[in-house]
């Protein structure tokens, strides 16, 4: 596979999503490449947006004043907030491979990463949205992106991974319950910290 | 296999039961949408007390609950214990006994409820006269259950009739020893338990309700249905013996972690959290084998559209069972506790993992009592897809809304007193109130969608006569 085509996979897995995982089923990525290239800086985005809207404009969760933390605070949740979306990248491609045998899946852990990578890109770009860190407003934009990265994973999954679509839908689904769990993980994880007293002023 | 019998199942009953159990999913889940409604719009109630939260609100669970759920349970089990035990039902009039009184137990009940009679205890709200009824309609299930497992022609006892055990056993034990009051009027009674000891009593009832009825009987259904739906064996049986014994064994510990930072022994809701977090493991070892026993029939999935309800229930009841541990660690629980997280959490459960499962179910048993086709496998993918995008937006919104609670609630200033008011934030509360309104609605949408579909392929069929195979000479009891 050229580097041309890829130079533009990101961009076109956004327009042409279709297209851009029939260019990936054809080739054998290499792993590396595809993390430093692409998934790094996509990870990076919702970090850095969540740093300068918490720094400017304060969490608003909801109540008439915002909650605004110390800079160092906020430098300290968006490093966490990266490592563990790094972690979570890099995992669910793991256990993607790891999946792979019981669905008669492509092995290649690159071309998983890359798929992972696809998947989570509507969300890295929506989050946007934490410029302006409302609640509310992640949530009417993170959920139809969500709705968009699901139908992105079922998509493309059977062809990124050359897999039918039985068994790609199948497998879409258990890596579903992957993610929720993640997500909710995330939850879990986000209250420990700050009961701890990295985050808010909780009264605990 | 050739038959050896010219006894016939008794599946008229059965199909009275999934009847009953879709008219109650409508009715329970409509009531769900109207109190979502309530919460934007308190004017809703048109100053009716009958129509006010306090009401609506366990109308709404225990339709849920005890209508559609238990009504699906029991057809369910009575379905799946005459094809396990290769026998007829044992008293089939019992069995009838079971479906009408329980029907009538459920209605009565909620009649009560909107008139205001209410124990105060969630999941047990219904007054002393239904406590005794239900007690009496529950042992008559299990008359029924257990004694076709006697009669039966087979030797083993497929797992899922230990889980239906569990679930008749655990629950008429719960029920009892929770409902023990002394009444003083037939609509009033007092608890035997008083302080503490009552909210124990309580949460050790109402936690394995949750435990045993929507976690345990509805795995007595996966694990009938889901090798039928993929049309070979659970993937490990040792797997599910085991996971049978380590869910009996550790979710009866659990019910303290409703009560953390209360006024009961913290070594009570320590024991709680760690019984809790030990309950992942019987837990996920269900969802694997279950994962794994459908991995292995993909190619069904074309012309099986109700196994997809099933994959996903999967997929939620992974989440529920992971969510419900770690919302049970006390530095999680300090912040998710009182908030709409929990809300959030419950219907994970209770779209994702009970609703999705007996759906499939349904989809699944509909057209085989009547010996017909699914009546549209069109409709039936398209309520897969409201099922889930129903289920997602509802809890997003409630974990959003929960997160948000949690925090301002938690919130103090500088001197140390609360930041924010409580009225303020239950007011910032609408949008999402508002999101989940549209998510219940989409869900029960999708209801309304199963309903019309499984009426059609019904209507005016009656239920095939079935007739029970032999048994191999190897496993047969001999009598």
């Amino acid at each position: 596979m050229s580097t041309n085509i890829y130079s533009f996979l990101l961009l076109r897995s956004l327009y042409q999503p279709l297209a851009a995982f029939g260019e990936l089923s054809r080739g054998d990525p290499a792993p590396l490449a595809i993390f430093f290239r692409y998934s790094l800086w996509l990870l990076l985005l919702p970090p850095i947006f969540a740093l300068i809207g918490g720094a400017n404009f304060g969490w608003r969760l909801g109540a008439e004043q915002p909650l605004v933390l110390p800079l160092a605070e906020l430098w300290l949740i968006s490093a966490g907030y990266f490592m563990i979306l790094a972690f979570g990248l890099v995992s669910t491609a793991l256990i993607s491979r790891w999946m792979a045998v019981t669905y008669a899946a492509n092995a290649s852990l690159g071309r998983h990463l890359a798929l992972v990578t696809i998947v989570g890109e509507p969300l890295a770009v929506a989050s946007v949205a934490h410029l302006f860190p409302d609640v509310l407003v992640q949530v009417l934009v993170l959920i139809p992106t969500m709705i968009w990265s699901m139908s992105l994973l079922y998509r493309g999954l059977p062809v990124v991974l050359e897999t039918s679509p039985e068994r790609g839908m199948l497998m879409a689904s258990s890596l579903v319950a992957w993610l929720l769990v993640a997500a909710v993980s995330l939850l879990g994880l986000s209250m420990g910290l700050w009961v701890m007293g990295i985050g808010p002023l909780l009264g605990v | 296999m050739e038959a050896v019998s010219n006894k016939v199942y008794h599946d008229t009953v059965v199909i009275r039961l999934i009847q009953f159990s879709v008219i109650w999913a409508l009715l329970a889940m409509l009531g769900g949408v109207w109190l979502a409604a309530e919460l934007i719009w308190p004017g809703l109630d048109f100053g009716q007390y009958w129509l006010s939260f306090g009401r609506l609100r366990p109308l709404h669970t225990n339709g849920v609950i005890f209508g559609f759920g238990v009504s699906a349970l029991m057809a369910t089990a009575f379905y799946s214990v005459q094809r396990t035990s290769h026998v007829p039902l044992f008293l089939p009039r019992l069995a009838w006994f079971c479906c009408y009184a329980w029907q009538l137990v459920v209605l009565l009940g909620g009649l009560s409820l909107l008139a205001g009679y209410n124990t105060s205890k969630e999941y047990a709200e219904l007054e002393w006269p239904f406590d005794i009824a239900i007690a009496i309609v529950w042992v008559c299930f299990g008359v029924v259950f257990f004694g076709t497992i006697a009669m039966r022609r087979i030797r083993p006892i497929y797992i899922s009739n230990w889980f239906y055990g569990a679930l008749i056993i655990v629950i008429a034990m719960l029920h009892i020893v929770n409902s023990l009051a002394l009444p003083v009027s037939p609509t009033q009674s007092y608890s035997l338990f008083a302080g503490a000891q009552d909210a124990i009593v309580q949460w050790w009832y109402g936690h394995n309700a949750v435990g045993f009825l929507l976690t345990g009987g509805f795995l007595g259904m996966l694990y009938y249905f889901l090798p039928k739906h993929a049309g070979r064996p659970i993937w490990s049986y040792r797997l599910s013996v085991l996971a049978f014994w380590a869910f009996v064994y550790s979710y009866i510990w659990a019910g303290p972690h409703h009560l953390h930072y209360n006024s009961v022994p913290e070594w009570v809701q320590s024991l709680g959290m760690v019984m809790s977090v030990v309950l992942l493991a019987p837990s996920w070892a269900t969802m694997v084998n279950g994962i794994m026993t459908v991995s292995t029939a993909w190619e069904k999935l074309r012309t099986d559209p109700a196994l997809k309800f099933i994959v996903l229930s999967l997929a939620f009841y992974g989440l529920a069972t992971f969510e419900g541990p770690m919302m049970s660690i006390r530095s999680v629980n300090v912040v998710s506790h009182f908030t709409d997280w929990t809300i959030g959490h419950v219907h994970s459960g209770a779209l994702g993992w009970n609703a999705m499962i007996t759906y499939g179910t349904f989809y699944f048993m509909a057209p085989r009592l009547v010996g017909g086709e699914l009546y549209s496998s069109r409709l039936a993918n398209l309520h897969f897809w409201l099922a889930l995008a129903g289920t997602m937006l509802y809890i997003v919104a409630m974990w959003a809304a929960g997160v948000s609670q949690g925090l301002l609630w938690l919130s103090v200033d500088d001197i140390g007193e609360l930041s924010f008011d409580f009225k303020d934030i239950m007011a910032s509360m609408v949008p999402y109130y508002l999101l989940r309104l549209v998510a219940g609605l989409i869900f029960l949408a999708g209801t309304f969608l199963m309903a019309y579909n499984l009426y059609m392929t019904v209507r005016g069929r009656p239920a095939r006569r079935a007739v029970p195979p032999a048994v191999a000479p190897a496993f047969g009891v001999s009598r």
